[in-house]
């Protein structure tokens, strides 16, 4: 029963990521396409970063204390990006160069995303083996 | 040196018939079996180069020898010879056959030749005086055969182009000889060249067209009959004559053989020789179409030498300072002053396949405010009651490249081709021709760059005024450098001269290790001081009354000013509460905007935005980590620029210390906010005031454009990608300037958003939307068009090598703020390189280039630029060669830079000046003239009997020679003369010629404003200090960098590998 709240929680945890991910996105397209002002853009995208970056330190350390292991070794390239980026300060969005970085950005928070999707589907699969074998034990 | 044009079609091929019309000779020898003498040069050339007989000939290299008329000779003027020897070249070679074109060709057709001996004896040789066109009678018969033996000369190898064929004849035996040799066919295709000419074939010489039918632009032309009686040879002596060897005067191929001297004149210097002139006659139309296409400098060491086959003084130097394109003009006369907008070509590719083999940066340089001389001033147009005209679609402003349709009624945009109704307003009829009978009344339609004054649609807020906010630093630093007294002093003396009187706004702020408001209220006599130093928190006490209106407060700001030296002067404070007061200067300016000068004496230290010593670490150096040091360390400033950017204020950073104060981080405010570095490392008052004084009196009271944005826009299918310079982007094109002035450039670089262009001219218009001083919103446009064209070869044509090197010098500057400066320097090399294989590879299909480097006219001197860039403050050598602040100082100030002072920048003109200086009545004739005697930066130019000045247009450096006579030391220097420089002040002194230099100094100084000339004084061999000049002399290999031979050499190697 345990295993299925694990999951379960896991994939609320990922949701999360997804929406931040795909709200930093958002502003950044918004920006491309002129709707936004690169001030706006970058403190609304600037104002997520660290809570995601803590979600997912949470996600990952989450894996390791309910055992499993194989999630969590599958989600430390991620965090191991992240801490990278912060202890070089260049995990911020640069207001005065976003236009030049634009493209970076984009690109990384689209790999992410292509990322969280991966563990979201295994997390799925994850909860519903948990679930069927919860069935079969009644 | 010669300058070939691959087969351009349209010359006018030669005439088939040579003038003479006289049969074939019957001795014709076929080429083959008289070889061009090239190899035994030297021993059998130089003999004969003996002045007077010896005649260049010009053929050489280029194929199609098309010019019609004039001696062959004549096409390439520019080639200079580089060989002393010819230069009285009594007989210009004359032949009308030249252009040996095909194999075919054996017959030697030196037709010409008819010069001759026929001359009277006496006769001055007459120069130019082509020979042709003798009648045959007058041909002499009988030398012929004896020149037979002298024509065998060794047969050029294939592949070296051949050079000269110069053939010595026998001894005195042959004294009538009239005409000789024939140089040789440089034409990579032919190997052979011909032989010397025979003196016999002249008089058959004529019949030479149906030799060759394949080839009908190579035939010999005619030459005119004119000349024909003057045969330069006349004057010879009859035994002693050496036979005439005619030199080509494009040496163009010397590369390979071993030649003594190669001669690499690049087209287009000055003409080091006179017999250049002499040699090439008139020059014909036609030539000059010819030439355009490529120079080439030939490049060969002779196996087993040091010499590196180059001859440094042949190589091009932009000796005459920055040249504008000027066909981009001609072909729209229409189009913005080059001083506007500068394209790197005027040439636009029209396929992606183009831009990837162009390797340059296809972009432009803009510099919307550029000043403009006297009478012409860009024209204000007001469209009071139709509003400004503007393309529905695109937003294009009206411009002389619209055209109207529907009797005037509808306009078409030049941009994006949208019909648009004409107001009733602005409605003017039609004229047969399709213009606008009002075409000349309306500037607008008439002028590349026009001003409109902007209705109320374009202003968010009412036009701000004028405001002017100063942050001054005077810890105790400050103080003891007497930067606090050169700034009170030079504000007050301004302030009649502030822009936008009577609306202008002025402000103060100083701060230490608490920062101090002053109120300045106009009812109070004195002003009030407010201490806060609360730094975590920062507030304004009476946000009201900190920025005053100058009109009104002035006797309060005067008295501020006055007593603001004496108030400090005690001051021990070491500390600077920079980050904080930066804040408050934030909180009182955020309501209006305007410009905030910062003057900081030392490293922040206090409260937010705190500095770290950095760079003192030698180990970081040439790793990963030492970009980051030409970076802002504290993300405050990048924030902090962003903000008052968006606040409308741009700073302009004054910085003095003698110590690290991290410009790096610091003069990002100034970058992102279009705002100016000024450094002046270890300010001392006594002998930097005067500069300190200029440049902040000049920033103060030019006329600046105040929140501003600028848009550039250009036609369908074509993007503009990248900017660099010192602003920030609002969106994906808009610039926005809070303060923008004639001093700033801009550079873009654009790209294909479609595969193929169909159009066949694009158009770009900069538009920069401002609030004058005047208290006016004003747009201000400038438009161009340019051509868009298929071939590669016509992209290297146009190219504006200022543009170019502008381009570079911002990406290699921006390089090294994420890469280590070698990799920049590299970068900038490779693309040097890269952009010449190309230019090698599309030409080395027509011809063969054997050893030469060849490299567009336009772009003659992009590899001294690049070396120079290599060289610049900003990029060389490793971090022993420049601090971090004057690097980061550099760099800043050459990312704002408009093109022709960064070329002035790069290679800084030297004169010798202690000629002007003697002579005793000087007019301004002779200070014109010395300003223009330019020298190429090396020790070679340095003469030590001699004083010369340098001027990088940022300072200016006396050199004195060792053996400069002493008068001249002591008038100049008074009775310090013998002293160590470097503690002599340089100042007028009582004496004529000091009196001259200073003014001559002064008008160098009037031509060129923006910064001031600080003078140095040098004396040769007075160690360290010489290295100022000589750190600056960039054609020198200083330590470890490569000199321009050195550079060209390498280049040259790297275009050939992979060819």
């Amino acid at each position: 029963m345990g295993d299925l709240y694990a999951w379960l929680v896991s994939f609320f945890f990922i949701v999360a990521l997804l929406v931040i991910i795909v709200w930093q996105l958002m502003c950044l397209a918004d920006l491309e396409f002129d709707y936004i002002n690169p001030y706006d853009s970058s403190s609304r995208i600037n104002r997520v970063i660290m809570p995601e970056f803590l979600v997912q330190g949470v996600l990952c350390f989450f894996y390791l204390v309910t055992g499993h292991w194989a999630m969590a070794l599958l989600s430390v390239p991620y965090l191991y990006y992240n801490v990278d980026l912060y202890m070089r300060r260049q995990h911020l969005v640069d207001v005065t160069e976003i236009y030049n970085m634009l493209k970076w950005e984009k690109k990384q928070r689209l790999f992410k995303l292509a990322y969280l999707i991966l563990l979201l589907f295994l997390t799925i699969f994850w909860m519903i083996m948990a679930a069927l074998d919860e069935h079969d034990h009644e | 040196m010669g300058t070939e044009n691959p087969g351009r079609p349209a010359y006018p091929g030669r005439p088939a018939t040579t003038p003479f019309g006289a049969p074939p000779p019957p001795n014709v020898r076929p080429f083959s079996s008289t070889p061009p003498i090239p190899g035994s040069g030297p021993s059998t050339f130089r003999p004969t180069t003996a002045p007077p007989s010896q005649a260049n000939t010009p053929f050489a290299s280029s194929g199609p020898m098309a010019e019609t008329e004039a001696p062959g000779f004549q096409p390439r003027p520019p080639s200079t010879f580089s060989n002393p020897s010819a230069a009285p070249p009594p007989a210009l070679p004359s032949y009308g056959s030249p252009a040996p074109g095909a194999r075919n060709f054996q017959r030697f057709s030196t037709p010409q030749f008819t010069q001759a001996p026929q001359g009277p004896p006496a006769r001055p040789p007459t120069m130019g005086q082509a020979p042709f066109g003798t009648p045959p009678a007058a041909l002499v018969p009988g030398a012929p055969p004896a020149f037979r033996p002298t024509a065998n000369v060794p047969a050029v190898p294939m592949g070296l182009p051949p050079q000269r064929a110069t053939y010595a004849p026998p001894g005195g035996s042959v004294p009538q000889l009239p005409s000789e040799s024939v140089p040789s066919v440089p034409r990579p295709n032919f190997q052979q060249s011909y032989p010397a000419a025979d003196p016999s074939v002249p008089t058959g010489r004529p019949t030479v067209p149906p030799l060759f039918p394949g080839y009908p632009n190579q035939r010999p032309h005619a030459p005119p009959p004119a000349t024909l009686s003057q045969s330069p040879f006349a004057a010879r002596p009859a035994g002693d004559v050496p036979a005439p060897v005619v030199a080509s005067p494009f040496q163009t191929h010397q590369g390979g053989y071993v030649q003594p001297h190669t001669v690499p004149a690049p087209f287009g210097m000055p003409p080091r020789d006179p017999m250049q002139h002499s040699a090439s006659g008139p020059p014909s139309n036609a030539m000059y179409g010819l030439m355009e296409d490529f120079n080439s400098l030939s490049i060969g060491s002779v196996p087993g030498s040091l010499d590196p086959g180059v001859d440094s003084k042949a190589l091009p130097r932009p000796l005459d300072g920055d040249v504008e394109p000027t066909s981009f003009r001609e072909m729209f006369p229409l189009n913005c002053h080059s001083r506007y907008l500068r394209l790197t070509t005027s040439a636009i590719p029209n396929s992606q396949s183009l831009i990837s083999r162009w390797h340059l940066p296809l972009g432009a340089v803009v510099c919307p405010l550029a000043e403009v001389p006297e009478g012409e001033e860009v024209s204000i147009v007001n469209f009071a009651s139709s509003g400004i005209i503007r393309c529905r679609r695109c937003r294009t402003y009206i411009n002389p490249y619209v055209t109207f349709t529907d009797a005037g009624r509808k306009w078409r945009c030049n941009i994006c081709s949208l019909l648009n109704d004409v107001p009733g307003d602005y409605y003017a009829p039609l004229d047969a021709m399709g213009k606008r009978v009002d075409f000349d009344q309306r500037p607008e339609l008439a002028k590349g760059s026009v001003e409109f004054v902007a209705p109320t649609e374009y202003m968010v807020r009412p036009p701000m005024p004028p405001l002017y906010f100063f942050l001054i630093d005077v810890s105790v630093s400050a103080v003891r450098s007497g930067m606090i007294e050169v700034v009170a002093q030079t504000i007050r003396s301004c302030l009649d001269d502030l822009p936008g009187f009577p609306r202008t706004q002025i402000g103060f702020i100083t701060y230490d290790s608490t920062i101090h408001f002053y109120n300045m209220k106009s009812s109070l006599t004195q002003p009030q001081m407010m201490v806060v130093s609360d730094l975590d928190d920062i507030f304004v006490p009476l946000p009201d009354d900190l920025l005053v209106n100058l009109s009104e407060s002035k006797t309060v700001v005067e008295t501020f000013l006055d007593s603001l030296p004496s108030m400090f002067q005690d001051n021990v404070n070491v500390e600077s509460a920079f980050g904080p007061a930066l804040k408050a200067a934030l909180m009182v300016m955020s309501q209006l905007g305007g410009k905030l000068l910062i003057f900081q004496n030392t490293l922040p230290s206090l409260g937010v935005g705190r500095l770290k010593l950095r760079g003192d670490d030698v180990r970081v150096y040439g790793t990963d980590k030492e970009p980051a040091l030409r970076t802002p360390e504290d993300p405050f400033y990048k924030q902090m620029a962003a903000d008052l950017t968006k606040y409308q204020i741009g700073a302009n950073v004054y910085a003095f210390s003698d110590r690290y104060t991290d410009i790096a981080s610091i003069g990002t405010l100034a970058k992102y906010t279009g705002g100016q570095i000024y450094y002046y490392p270890a300010f001392q008052s006594a002998s930097h005031k005067e500069k300190l004084r200029h440049e902040l009196a000049r920033d103060l009271t030019r006329e600046t454009a105040w929140e501003a944005v600028m848009r550039i826009r250009c036609g369908k299918g074509i993007r503009f990608t990248s900017y660099h310079g010192n602003f920030m982007l609002r969106s994906t094109d808009l610039l926005a300037l809070p303060s923008v002035d004639c001093d700033k450039a801009y550079a873009m670089q654009l790209s294909l958003e479609e595969t193929l262009l169909t159009t066949q001219t694009v158009y770009f218009q900069v538009a920069l939307l401002y609030t004058a001083s005047c208290g006016e919103r004003r747009i201000r446009v400038h438009t161009a068009a340019a051509p868009v064209v298929t071939d590669l070869g016509e992209m290297y044509r146009q190219a504006d090598t200022g543009a170019v090197i502008s381009l570079f010098t911002r990406l290699a500057i921006e390089k090294t703020l994420s890469h280590k400066l070698e990799d920049a320097r590299t970068a900038v090399q490779q693309r040097i390189v890269k952009a010449l294989r190309e230019y090698r590879n599309l030409h080395s299909v027509q011809h063969r280039l054997g050893g030469r480097m060849i490299y567009p006219e336009s772009l003659k001197y992009l590899p001294l630029y690049g070396l120079a860039l290599c060289k610049s403050t900003a990029l060389r050598g490793s971090y022993a060669d420049a601090s971090l602040d004057e690097r980061s100082a550099a760099g800043f100030t050459m990312m704002a830079l408009p093109v022709k002072k960064l070329l002035k920048l790069l290679y800084p003109n030297l004169l010798r000046i202690d000629e002007y200086l003697l002579k005793p009545s000087a007019s301004a004739q002779d200070a014109e003239s010395t300003m223009k005697a330019r020298l190429p930066l090396t020790m070679d130019s340095l003469d030590s009997r001699g004083l010369y000045l340098f001027d990088d247009g940022f300072r200016f450096i006396l050199w004195f020679g060792r053996m400069l006579s002493p008068e001249i030391s002591q008038n100049l220097l008074g009775h310090d003369f013998a002293a160590d420089l470097s503690r002599v002040a340089f100042s007028e002194r009582d004496s004529e010629m000091s009196r001259k230099l200073c003014a001559l100094l002064q008008k160098i100084r009037e031509s060129d404003p923006s910064y001031y000339h600080l003078c140095h004084l040098v004396r040769q061999g007075e160690q360290p200090r010489e290295a100022i000049l000589i750190m600056s002399l960039v054609d020198d290999q200083i330590g470890g960098t490569s000199g321009y031979v050195d550079w060209i050499m390498q280049i040259h190697r790297q275009v050939q590998q992979n060819a």
